[in-house]
């Protein structure tokens, strides 16, 4: 029952123009959106460079040599007897990054990602630099994960909001119930049952691999049939579990809603149930769940490194993988920087798109 | 209409069916619990004539807002109507028994015909939406052909309530508690309904804003000609703003009558225990 006073019209006032010397305090409180925007975009840059310093520092503390493991490697493809010299280790050092100390090795290594958005060199492939080789990995991983986590968010969404509507029927309680079992199951756990019946005992899917061989990659009616085909068991196993717990969630946050009092005087007013569902009742409740979705999408970064291992998928989880069995800090450190970078940018959009999809919302005073 | 309300105050405190616009016969509501159960109002027999302003009083858990509750089919389980029938003749319609209405047919009954004034202290307003289409909503689901006429109909609405037309595009979280009760009041006469029932219209509201509210609601009547149910508790709302009282206790009816009449001669006990319980400047309670 709080009167709160309406929201200020910037208008020129007298007040304000007499104080010309408080020229920054004046234009935000003129434009409360614009100065929020702007201070949260500096939190974001305080945000990003912390993360990825701690980031930087703790990859540094990984045991073991990467360029002994490189010059092993070099020396097993090439042949290449002879024992390497001072001076080429040296060189290799440099040209990873891992020469002076630990800060000029960070300042180096800033500098180089800040402005040239440069990684340096991966040791699986060398000499391609890391970026280039977590860049041929991220659509898949994007096209895939991205696609799945906006498939079951959304069929979560709408499922969840239908259970929590209809609670106490039948139908509902079936859902929920399921919903409860199945939400914590690990996505491998799922995948391996769906390979099991889909790819060996009916033969349907395929089973590995992103897209067949056979087949040329392109803008080809055949090669994105092929790219389905071979995604729809990775997805599916992902799609799957994720909605469930968005079922669930969607559901829990549903439920008090719709005791609500604006919710009886819908019903009252005569409006069409869809519209009291979508307009009264999902409107007033689905905002955390886009704070929440905004937070899932770094999991894709992280979180399905076993679906793509599973199924020989040539995305981002499998090229962490490699990364870390071949020690190669670059690339490690490139998509542990890619997944906070990610998370960070997604996290301060739906920040600053809040205030847009709930008037309540506000940052600003 | 206007004349319907000259005739109804002509015939106040008279016992004639032929102008009501709903006739309540033996009804009773039933809320089952664990514990055995309880029925709320019991064998209720009331009508509404059109164009008055009926008040239901009686004290917390006397049935009133059960009746209002059942009335408007919002009754939720554990709430049941175990008996009776609510007769209701809206115009230009074929009279129907509200409690057998079900689906389509009771929500196209709803607001063009029969529409509910809730609480102001009450979140009746969608937090998220503008109360511009808190309007439209309602107006466009029951009268789209007045789809045009928005724009000149809502600030005319909110302008008869004593609301600014700015007031069209403010959220509820912007408003007071005695600016909410204002824009239920538009949003409750917009399509010109047959039947208001408003539940605690003033409850929870500073003595002065009351006074407002009941005068506003006053206006409502002489403006749009609705016909209103007032639930209260407070028997100064009743003396200030209904032209008959309905006193319930213990979910019956225990006297109905024009109101001056049950002030200055009140039948029941009961009844002279309420009105005796109205706080007056000067006298001494107890």
């Amino acid at each position: 029952m709080t009167a709160e006073a309406p929201p200020a019209v910037a208008t020129g006032n007298s007040q304000e123009s007499a104080s010309p010397a408080s020229g920054v305090r004046a234009w935000m409180s003129r434009h409360p959106l614009a100065a929020y925007a702007v201070r949260r975009f500096g939190l974001y840059l305080v945000e990003l460079w912390g993360a990825l310093t701690i980031a930087f520092f703790f990859f540094r503390l990984m045991p073991g040599d990467p360029i002994q493991t490189l010059i092993q490697s070099l020396q097993q493809n090439y042949i290449y007897n002879q024992q390497a010299s001072a001076e080429i280790i040296a060189r290799y050092r440099a040209e990873f990054g891992l020469d002076g100390n630990l800060l000029s090795q960070y300042l180096v290594y800033m500098k180089k990602l800040i402005l040239h958005g440069d990684l340096g060199p991966s040791l699986i492939s060398y000499p391609t630099p890391a970026q280039d080789v977590i860049l041929r990995s991220l659509p898949w991983t994007i096209g895939l994960l991205g696609i799945a986590a906006v498939l079951s968010w959304i069929f979560g969404l709408a499922l969840g909001a239908v259970a929590g509507w209809r609670r106490g029927k039948l139908g509902s309680r079936i859902m929920t119930n399921l919903s409860i079992a199945l939400s914590h199951v690990p996505f491998f756990f799922v995948a391996l049952i769906l390979v099991y019946i889909f790819a060996y005992s009916l033969g349907w899917l395929p089973a590995r691999s992103a897209y067949d061989s056979n087949i040329n990659p392109g803008f080809s009616l055949a090669f994105i049939g092929s790219l389905l085909k071979y995604g729809l068991l990775p997805g599916l196993s992902i799609v799957l579990i994720g909605t469930f717990g968005w079922i669930l969630s969607t559901r829990m946050l549903m439920v008090p809603v719709l005791g609500e009092d604006y919710l009886v005087y819908a019903e009252a007013k005569g409006l069409k149930p869809w519209r009291i569902l979508t307009r009264y009742a999902l409107r007033n409740c689905y905002l955390p769940q886009v704070t929440a979705f905004g937070i899932s999408l770094g999991f894709i970064f992280n979180g399905n490194v076993l679906v793509e291992q599973l199924f020989n998928y040539p995305g981002l989880g499998t090229t962490l993988v490699t990364a870390i069995q071949q020690l190669d800090f670059n690339t490690i450190l490139g998509v542990t920087d890619i997944a906070i970078f990610s998370v960070l940018t997604a996290v301060l959009l739906l920040d600053l798109l809040l205030p847009l999809l709930d008037p309540r919302v506000k940052y600003w005073k | 209409m206007s004349e319907s309300v000259k005739e109804s105050a002509k015939h106040k405190g008279t016992a004639s069916d032929s102008g009501s616009v709903l006739e309540i016969k033996g009804l009773d509501v039933t809320y089952s619990t664990s514990r055995g159960d309880v029925q709320a109002v019991r064998g209720l027999d009331l009508a509404v004539r059109r164009g008055e302003i009926l008040g239901i009083a009686g004290e917390s858990g006397s049935g009133k807002s059960t009746l209002a509750v059942a009335l408007l089919r919002l009754l939720k389980p554990p709430g049941k109507v175990t008996a009776g029938s609510v007769m209701f003749r809206p115009a230009g319609r074929s009279p129907v028994d509200l409690l057998k209405v079900n689906g389509e047919e009771l929500r196209v009954l709803r607001w063009s015909a029969l529409s509910y004034l809730p609480q102001g202290s009450m979140s009746s307003l969608n937090p998220v939406m503008r109360v511009q289409d808190q309007f439209k909503d309602v107006i466009l689901e029951h009268a789209p052909a007045r789809k045009d006429s928005l724009g000149e109909l809502i600030p005319r609405l909110l302008s008869q309530v004593g609301l600014e037309p700015r007031v069209a595009r403010m959220y509820p979280h912007e408003l007071s508690g005695g600016m909410k009760q204002r824009v239920l009041m538009a949003i409750a006469v917009a399509l010109e309904p047959d039947l208001v029932i408003a539940d605690e219209p003033t409850t929870a509201m500073d003595v002065t804003i009351q006074r407002v509210i009941l005068q506003s609601l006053a206006d409502l009547r002489t403006d749009f000609g609705v016909t209103l149910m007032v639930i209260s508790h407070d028997m100064g709302v009743h003396a200030q703003l209904a032209d008959r009282v309905a006193v319930m206790y213990e979910g019956r009816l225990v006297e109905v009558g024009d109101v001056r009449q049950v002030f200055k001669d009140p039948q029941d006990p009961y009844t002279r225990q309420l009105i005796e319980s109205i706080p007056q400047v000067g006298r001494r309670t107890s």
